[in-house]
């Protein structure tokens, strides 16, 4: 009955304690050390380049750790050899797990304290937003006198019921009543939360409110825009494929479509000599490699040598082939698709021309808004934390979300007392290496003449003069900018 | 070395051959990959519709020979394991055999229905786009095309063993897992060919 | 007296086979299921230490994301550049991390290592169903396991679309540079993980079913065996949905098929062919799976936990039948309610509202489990070992971190919630924490079992205190920053103001952090220095009731030099008032016991009828296999 008693001398062992826990900080200083020294990073593998600092504190921690683990166990030997139990385990944790207890009610009133308005779900700008909000509050007000109970049983247990030698617990296994009560009343109380969660999302999430306005926020790596239906108040169609430099969002305007069109079918002419002259092009890139590979030139110039070589091996290997192939494939089935949707002339109706493509979105208080989402490249998810919204933006598919801004970005930033808030929509599904810094600034005023003067300074999609190609989304397949407009008609 | 001793070990404590059990199991799990294709399939198959791009087209005929060659290797298989039970050796090595060629026979002519459906333009690698419902046949069929060429393995194994006089009355339990699995794969060829034939 | 009246009748006609084993048969391509625990037991460390590592780096850049880490740059090259961390090889970080936590530590790691080591011994089995199989799937975890290793290494980095590598970001190379090289190893590594967690499964499912002793009815299993029952269900129907998806997912990237992919334009490369694909199919077949696998880390952390309770409070665990049907409820309920990860996917809102009801259902049978526990601990008598302050960690994080599922299953609060970072809080808490708690319960308990040597205690107390401690202030805060709206997988958060506020309690969490990763070096040294130098076991070091401890201390293969152990009673018979000890194994015949089932049947009905009930249950059951496999 004493063999789990492994512990070792009470005054040796937490001394040693107390100087591993020190350690363990060791590394953190290593590293304060290290950040404030690297200035120059070394180019070359070298030993000499190494963070040795950082290795030595290392090693160092590692093997106090290792040691002080060691004592540990001289002080089990001891033990066994004295045969005296010198820390009584069971009586020890009775009082950390008290300590435990207190601390954290004292941390995370700290965290309430210090992080004020910021902890639990803070003030929502939206009209559903005071629903979830509500939601939240009933959730959270059972969901912690669960919490509290529990968790301070829980400890409360280990305090009072810790082992003592001749005692024997209370044998206590079954009691069908109160199984009965703590599978009924949990029951219960999620009944409510379910019913009132089902009345909330169906109300939030069911139907498109009719008479709200609708703005298209498209998203693509990385970055978000919106479009206004300028106006005509009617939204121009879309589709991925008429998508280029100049035509960021895919519209149907036909002088952009017609462009890409020909540049597409240019593309094509040249991928189609590329082919032709692929077995000419294989023994071009080996003559330059053989010619390259003397002397010393791979040593010298590796990144040369790495890139010559490659290619020489994907036209050996046929790969350069498979994949000029594969782009005249992929550009041919892009013509075709065109070229029968530019026949359509429903889709054509020039609805698009006067769209207003923005980097910002811009919202009245109190009025109805239902934002259409579409993706240009993988799933993103737009999150408006503040308004209490967020839907997942895929490519190949309509999402929406709706909702009403209840104040504008001047009260929030009363509320707040920040000066600088801002309300953003962020992109909440991870897309790719700058995910961290995809979002659109949306700015609430508070009247339509405000809006109004902001619409004004937007430019139309397609007016003298055209707008021009929006910031980092120039795809590299696109030489658009080359081709004055409207050269190609085809029909 | 091991599994010899476990082999030789007295029956202590179990009530059907672990191998058996084994089998079942594994069974009900390549059913769920297979209720994943399908159900993926039917899920699919009306939003693939709303935007055009999927593509009605008849299976290729050869899949509904291999349907009927899996039936008859189904008896084939049944008859060896019969003429196993009942220590007919000679029997049981040609039944087995049959039932190995059937499955070859089967392979090939799964073989040839791609070949077929290449021949229409559906193709399996670099599909056109329309032919989502032409890509689920390729992938439905080649994954169960991977499960018979488990089988013809085991069948391979136990033919060998039946060959060398491992396979008789007393030494069923290779030949029953074998038995099992054949009439499995046989059984979930033909659901496949009934479910595409009917839901494309 | 118990392991007298076990040799007292020997049987040596069969049973212990004495032979020679070579080295590579016994401890490589060891088809022993005590070996293979250990060999999952420690492939799992290592992929731990490694993930840990990895969260280690990433937390360090979301706290000091200016600073320059030279350290960084040595170990990773080009991926840290100045001692940066590459935005893109944070997010093969966060993936990776996810992937190994998730499926190598907590599904191979724990459910691997205890139910090799645990089923056949706890059951009265001498092995697994199929010890080949077994084998065999081990060695495709540990290829698994190196497949993924080398996939970080790769020239376009590992795999970084999370670990759910969401289709259409994952299924084309271009997208982004981890989606290369690096998500065809991780796929490829899937796979086989796949194949090795069925092979497991199946002998799992199949041992217990088909092998156990004489007297050890379904009734009378230990929790721990229930839960990894339980457990190994769940992967047979769940791992095959995730094989379809992958191999649909390669499909995609591979043959160009559109599964997945549809009206795409990608950068740098133009619009791409596919249409008609459905992303939100991969969603479906992902989570189908995704969900179940929550539970099958957690499950049989759960029954370790109750196991462990019951031995150190002396103490029959209360509720047994609550507790297992309770877990079947669980078990069932997880394949019904994969949608509540998916409630702002667009998917049909009406489709939402059924899966959030099915969802909160599921918080009943939590809640029973974590009543039963308290009730367990009520006026107990209760032995601090290290098992036993992990199994109490565990319960107190499952009520921490499953109180917030009831806000995430919940519809409405999960339009506000999603992917933010309370989030990462409540599944840390509930299956991270928890899960990994469960495991340093097994491992600290089962020690003595595996190796035949004791682990340090007082190394023990101090990794247990340091490691829960920091494990609530690394996770605890992020329940503030969801709130607030902290998106998760931000590479940092210095470019929106807004998150300024957080910038302390970020610091504050690395270093929590860091601290908690360095006292996992006490247990390291702990354990490896106890394999040959601990203090040697007892035969039943924890006066345990389990069948487990009437084996030998040495192993043998086969467990037992004589005949299988019969089994009489429940596993919790702790402290009866009748018995002068404390415990009452369940190996130990005595004619005057009437003692029934599962630890509650002191007072129901005599053990006779209930056996004879369950065996008539039984045999109706296996008949029905027969009859539909046709077997004589």
């Amino acid at each position: 009955m004493k063999n789990y008693h492994l512990s070792g001398i009470a005054a040796f062992a937490t001394k040693k304690v107390f100087s591993a826990m020190f350690l363990l900080a060791l590394p953190l200083f290593a590293i304060a050390q290290t950040a404030t020294d690297v200035v120059e990073p070394p180019k070359e593998f070298s030993l000499a380049n190494w963070d040795w600092e950082f290795i030595s504190y290392f090693v160092l921690a590692v093997l106090l750790i290792l040691i002080t683990a060691r004592a540990f166990d001289i002080g089990a030997l001891t033990e066994r050899i004295t045969g005296k139990k010198v820390v009584n385990w069971n009586a020890t944790n009775r009082w950390i797990a008290i300590i435990f207890l207190l601390a954290s009610v004292a941390g995370i009133w700290y965290e309430m304290v210090n992080h004020g308005k910021h902890v639990l779900i803070g003030d929502s700008y939206s009209e559903h937003g005071a629903t979830i909000d509500s939601m939240f509050n009933w959730t959270f007000g059972f969901t912690f006198v669960v919490f509290v109970i529990t968790e301070v049983l829980l400890f409360y247990f280990m305090f009072k019921y810790r082992y003592r030698e001749g005692q024997k617990a209370h044998y206590y296994f079954h009691n069908n009543k109160l199984e009965l009560v703590w599978t009924v009343v949990p029951a219960i109380v999620l009944t409510f939360l379910v019913l009132r969660g089902f009345n909330t999302w169906t109300k939030i999430t069911a139907e498109k409110p009719k008479d709200a306005q609708e703005i298209e926020v498209f998203a693509y790596q990385f970055g978000w825009k919106a479009r206004y239906a300028g106006a005509d108040n009617k939204f121009g169609s879309h589709h991925f494929t008429f998508i280029s430099g100049k035509n960021p969002l895919g519209l149907a305007v036909q002088d952009h479509v017609d462009s890409l069109l020909a540049d597409l079918k240019k593309d094509t002419a040249l991928l189609n000599k590329q082919i032709a002259s692929a077995g000419d092009s294989a023994k071009a890139w080996k003559a330059a490699f053989v010619k390259f590979n003397t002397g010393s030139n791979a040593t010298a110039y590796p990144a040369v040598y790495k890139e010559l070589k490659t290619k020489m091996e994907d036209a050996e290997s046929g790969s350069y082939l498979r994949q000029l192939k594969k782009d005249l494939r992929r550009k041919n089935t892009t013509i075709t698709r065109i070229t029968t949707y530019r026949k359509n002339q429903d889709v054509f109706n020039n609805a698009g021309n006067d769209d207003k493509i923005t980097t910002e979105i811009v919202l009245v208080k109190g009025k109805s808004y239902t934002f259409n989402f579409r993706a240009r490249d993988v799933i993103h998810s737009a999150w408006f934390p503040d308004f209490r919204g967020q839907m997942n933006v895929v490519p190949g598919m309509a999402t929406w979300f709706s909702f009403v801004p209840t104040k504008t970005t001047e009260e929030a930033r009363a509320d707040k007392g920040n000066k600088d808030f801002d309300f953003y929509l962020y992109c909440n599904k991870i897309c790719g290496g700058a995910h961290y810094n995809m979002k659109i600034k949306i700015t609430v005023v508070g009247s339509d003449a405000e809006y109004n003067t902001w619409l004004a300074t937007q430019t139309p999609f397609v007016a003298p003069p055209v707008a021009a190609p929006a910031e980092g989304m120039t795809p590299a397949q696109d030489s658009s900018s080359i081709v004055k407009p409207n050269t190609v008609t085809i029909r | 070395m091991n599994t010899k001793i476990a082999s030789k070990k007295p029956k202590e404590n179990y009530r059907i051959e672990p191998m058996r059990f084994n089998l079942v199991l594994m069974i009900i799990a390549s059913c769920m990959l297979f209720a994943a294709f399908v159900s993926a399939y039917i899920v699919h198959m009306p939003d693939a519709a709303a935007k055009n791009t999927w593509t009605e087209f008849d299976l290729p005929v050869q899949f509904m020979y291999s349907a009927i060659v899996a039936l008859i290797s189904s008896v084939t298989i049944y008859l060896a394991y019969r003429s196993a039970k009942s220590d007919e050796l000679m029997l049981n090595r040609v039944y087995l055999s049959a039932t190995w060629l059937l499955g070859v026979v089967f392979c090939v002519l799964q073989y040839m229905g791609w070949l077929n459906m290449i021949s229409r333009g559906l193709m399996p690698v670099n599909a056109d786009p329309e032919d989502i419902s032409a890509s689920y046949v390729y992938a439905i069929s080649l994954i169960h095309l991977l499960h018979v060429l488990g089988g013809i393995i085991l069948l391979t194994v136990t033919l060998t063993k039946a060959f060398r006089y491992q396979v008789h009355k007393k030494e069923l339990t290779l030949m029953k897992v074998t038995h099992t699995y054949w009439h499995f794969l046989g059984l979930l060829w033909i659901y496949l060919y009934l479910f595409l034939y009917f839901a494309g | 007296m118990s392991t007298a009246a076990l040799h007292t009748d020997h049987h040596h006609d069969h049973g212990h086979h004495e032979h020679k084993e070579s080295f590579i048969s016994k401890y490589v391509f060891s088809m022993d299921h005590k070996m293979i625990s250990k060999q999952f037991l420690i492939t799992g460390i290592i992929m731990g230490i490694v993930g840990l590592v990895m969260s280690l780096l990433f937390r360090m850049q979301l706290a000091w994301p200016d600073e320059k880490f030279g350290f960084m740059e040595m170990l990773l090259g080009k991926w840290a550049q100045d001692g940066k961390l590459d935005p893109n090889f944070y997010m093969g970080l966060v993936t990776i991390h996810g992937t190994i936590m998730v499926f190598y530590v907590l599904t191979a790691g724990l459910s691997g290592t205890f139910s090799n080591l645990l089923i056949p011994l706890q059951v009265g089995a001498r092995d697994m169903a199929s010890p080949f199989m077994n084998m065999l799937s081990y060695w495709f975890f540990f290829l698994s396991s190196v497949v993924l290793l080398i996939s970080v290494g790769v020239e376009t980095g590992p795999a970084s679309a999370g670990w759910t590598v969401y289709p259409p970001l994952s299924a084309m190379e271009k997208a982004m540079p981890g989606s290369g090289l690096g998500m065809t190893l991780w796929l490829v590594a899937i796979v086989l993980f796949i194949v090795s967690a069925l092979l497991g499964g199946i002998n799992y499912i199949s041992t217990v079913l088909n092998m156990r002793t004489k007297g050890m009815s379904m009734n009378r299993m230990p929790l721990t065996i229930w839960a990894f029952f339980l457990t190994a269900v769940l992967g047979l129907l769940s791992f095959p949905v995730l094989l379809g998806a992958g191999l649909f997912l390669i499909f995609d990237r591979s043959f160009g098929t559109s599964f997945y992919l549809s009206d795409i334009y990608l950068e740098g490369v133009g619009a791409m062919e596919n249409i008609g694909g459905s992303p939100v199919l991969y969603q479906h077949l992902f989570w189908f799976l995704g969900h179940p696998e929550v539970y099958i880390i957690l499950m049989p952390a759960l029954g370790i936990t109750s196991e462990v309770i019951s031995t150190n409070a002396r103490k029959p665990i209360f509720g047994y039948t609550a507790m297992v049907i309770s877990l079947m409820g669980i078990s069932f309920l997880s394949f019904i309610v994969w949608g509540h990860h998916m409630f702002i996917t667009g998917m049909n809102p009406f489709l939402g509202s059924v899966f959030m009801i099915l969802t909160l259902i599921i918080a009943v049978p939590s809640a029973v489990k974590v009543f039963n526990y308290l009730t367990t601990l009520w006026r107990g008598n209760l032995r601090f070992t290290p098992a036993m302050l992990f199994s109490i960690g565990l319960v107190s994080f499952f009520i921490s971190g499953g109180l917030t599922g009831i806000y995430l299953g919940n519809a409405a609060l999960d339009i506000q919630l999603h992917d933010s970072y309370f989030v990462v809080a409540h599944f840390h808490l509930v299956m991270g924490s928890s899960a990994i708690f469960g495991m340093f319960a097994g491992i600290y308990h089962w020690y003595p079992r595996m190796y035949g040597r004791m682990l340090n205690n007082t190394l023990g107390q101090f990794h247990f205190w340091i490691t829960f401690i920091t494990a609530y202030l690394v996770f605890f805060p992020m329940h503030f920053m969801g709130l607030a709206g902290v998106p998760r997988r931000y590479y940092m958060f210095t470019l929106v103001k807004e998150f300024d506020v957080w910038m302390d309690v970020n610091k504050m969490m690395t270093i929590a952090a860091i601290v908690g990763g360095a006292a996992q070096l006490l247990f390291l040294w702990n354990f490896f220095y106890s394999m040959f130098r601990g203090k040697k076991s007892e035969q039943n070091p924890w006066q345990s009731n389990t069948l487990e401890w009437s084996a030998p201390v040495e192993h043998l293969h086969g467990n037992w030099p004589g005949a299988i152990p019969e089994v009489y009673r429940g596993p919790y018979e702790y402290s009866r008032p009748d018995r002068e000890d404390d415990y009452f194994p369940q190996y130990v015949p005595d004619e005057s016991d009437h003692a029934g089932t599962g630890g509650d049947g002191h007072k129901t009905a005599p053990k006779r009828k209930s056996t004879k009930k369950e065996e008539v249950a039984e045999n109706v059951m296996f008949a029905a296999i027969k009859r539909v496999f046709g077997w004589s």
